[in-house]
């Protein structure tokens, strides 16, 4: 598991052959701010024998501390590291079966590695930038007040942002970023009979805090 | 290179087409329970001399007779026994099997209302007691010894006792034998009744204003999960009597049959619409915990829910013209027990015409209509399952 978790930083490093790359100056950037995900997720509708037609679920939104680093590998590119403290992110059961009130809830341990490309140049007190990278999911502590044995499937996806940096002097600053991360999960709950749900959570993140970069 | 890469594709191919078509297949998700298959079983046609059934009143081929003494003492002759249209000529499905496999079968137990003869056939012909093997009982559970009409004087003998008896007899089990495991429909009905019980109440309180629609709707649904858990537990625990006490002790020829959905049936078409997917969900639940408990396991799963339902959405491509009216006419039968039986059952139900105990219904017809009582197939019902059973042997290569 742990490797698995490590895997796309892996292989991000590889393709840039990061290694290879000499020290810069003023190459690493670190970042620490609360960060909302607004999750806007939609399922497959939620199936069992058992559960009524028109069953469903909807995830709530999280908020979280997310810490990244950045090291740039060219003066307008840097590769970003994002890990937030696992948020607790809760289901609650909707349509034919919102009776249940809340379903679960789970912690998403999410990694993300971005690429980001600054616009203006170093020394800019204004920068903004764009990213794209891939993000890994995976779900832990999941819980259910009804007793059933669930598990929720890794996710692997794309993950975009844009942001901008504002220098407060050559290694402080604030950011602020915009996000937006491809989550997938199926969802198995074993009971007496067995709940299938795959659900797309979709969220959209919005952070912002301060910088550091030496 | 070159070779080694296109070999590689090759496989690449294979492989890529093979989990297409397992995925199309619904191939099996080990995280998903009940998406397997069971596997192993004997592909080689068997050479069968006894036909071994265990059940509950759908493979009953007599075990209640006594109940329908006409001289009313529990001595022959017997004007009912069978869980059908009872006639000198009517069938179960395990004696049309039986006779296709060209074995006799006879009951393992008979008896009533507290005793019981064990392979009553041995007592006059010594010579046929190697026939007892249809162990089927009206009314028995997977475990529970206490089956439906068990205060009423039936014997009930769960299937996992009617196995023991039979090792008790028999030591084991041969190659020789086909034994086919066909229960848990009466566990279905029993925590449908239980269901039916607390959400009568529920309903009440709902009702009365005592507990929200919500909260209604909530221990709806709890107190559907609780049967459905139980049924949960008497397939794992059939599973559990397949493995270790059929298969571990001799079997080979094993075949587990599914339930049927109880709902397609005159009595399920009694059953409020709220109710009616709650007994179809407990029927189904058993069968994907049996699929799940039988997922490698070599024994043939014969699919009984799907092909009832095909018969009953298509009846009269099985030669049927009436699937909702039972043949059997409670009034004359509560008449002819004197009205110690008033539902109707066909246990107590006989088609000989002219004669001062035939219950059956004015125009019906023992061939054309599918259901004797609320639940039970009538002979031609009987047959249309002993050809669909015939019919998948064949399709394993067993006959």
């Amino acid at each position: 598991m742990q490797s698995k978790l490590h895997t796309p930083a892996l292989v991000a490093a590889a393709v840039l052959g990061l290694a290879q790359l000499p020290a810069l100056a003023q190459s690493h950037t670190f970042k620490v701010g609360p960060i909302r995900y607004d999750t806007n997720s939609r399922t497959n509708g939620v199936t069992g024998i058992g559960i009524p037609p028109g069953a469903d679920a909807k995830v709530g939104d999280a908020t979280t501390v997310v810490l990244t680093y950045e090291y740039e590998i060219k003066p307008n590119v840097g590769v970003e590291f994002v890990l937030g403290i696992p948020p607790t992110i809760k289901a609650k059961a909707t349509g034919s079966v919102a009776f249940l009130g809340e379903v679960l809830s789970a912690k998403n341990v999410s990694p993300t590695v971005l690429f980001n490309y600054h616009f203006g140049s170093r020394g800019d007190t204004f920068r903004p930038y764009i990213g794209l990278g891939m993000n890994y999911t995976k779900f832990t502590d999941v819980k259910t007040p009804y007793g059933w044995d669930v598990k929720m499937s890794d996710s692997v996806g794309f993950a975009g942002q844009i942001g901008a940096d504002y220098a407060l002097s050559p290694s402080l600053g604030l950011y602020a970023s915009v996000g937006k991360v491809d989550t997938k999960s199926k969802l198995v709950a074993v009971s007496g009979a067995v709940i299938q749900s795959t659900i797309d959570f979709r969220p959209m993140t919005y952070s912002v805090g301060v910088s550091f970069r030496y | 290179m070159q070779k080694s890469y296109r070999s590689w594709a090759r496989t690449w191919a294979v492989s890529a087409l093979a989990a297409a078509m397992l995925a199309a297949c619904g191939g099996s998700d080990p995280e998903v329970p009940g998406s397997g298959q069971p596997d192993g079983a004997p592909t080689a046609r068997g050479n069968f001399t006894s036909l071994v059934t265990f059940g509950d009143s759908l493979s009953d081929t007599g075990a209640y007779a006594p109940a329908t003494s006409l001289a009313g003492n529990g001595t022959a002759p017997y004007f009912g026994g069978k869980f059908t249209v009872n006639s000198a000529t009517a069938k179960i499905w395990v004696e049309n099997l039986a006779t296709t496999l060209g074995v006799v079968t006879t009951p393992a137990e008979v008896g009533f209302g507290g005793s019981s003869v064990k392979c009553p056939v041995a007592l006059t012909t010594p010579a046929a007691a190697s026939t007892c093997t249809s162990y089927g009982q009206g009314g028995s559970r997977v475990t529970d010894p206490n089956g439906i009409g068990k205060a009423g004087g039936a014997l009930t003998v769960p299937v996992k006792t009617q196995i023991a008896n039979h090792l008790a007899r028999f030591s084991s089990f041969k190659a020789t034998d086909l034994i086919i495991v066909w229960g848990g429909n009466n566990d279905a009905f029993a925590q449908f009744g239980a269901f039916s019980v607390t959400a009568t109440q529920i309903q009440t309180d709902a009702a009365t204003g005592k507990i929200t629609a919500d909260a209604a709707n909530l221990a709806l649904f709890q107190a559907q999960t609780a049967a459905q858990l139980a049924m949960k537990q008497a397939a794992q625990e059939l599973v559990g009597y397949v493995k270790s006490e059929i298969l571990a002790k001799g079997g080979k020829y094993v075949v587990v049959m599914n339930l049927p959905d109880s709902t397609l049936t005159p009595f399920g078409s009694t059953l409020p619409a709220t109710a009616r997917p709650v007994l179809s969900a407990l029927v189904d639940t058993f069968n994907l915990w049996l699929r799940d408990g039988l997922t490698g396991v070599p024994v043939q799963l014969m699919d009984q829910n799907t092909a009832g339902k095909d018969v009953y959405a298509n009846m009269a491509k099985y030669g049927l013209v009436n699937n909702s009216v039972p043949i059997c006419d409670a009034t004359k039968i509560a008449a002819i027990t004197r009205n110690a039986v008033t539902d109707g059952s066909s246990l107590f139900c006989n088609s000989t015409a002219g004669a001062p105990y035939n219950g059956t219904r004015t125009g019906s017809d023992v061939n054309t209509w599918q259901f004797a009582d609320g639940v039970h197939p009538s002979p031609g019902g009987h047959k249309i399952i002993s050809d669909a059973v015939a019919a998948q042997l064949r399709a394993y290569g067993w006959i």
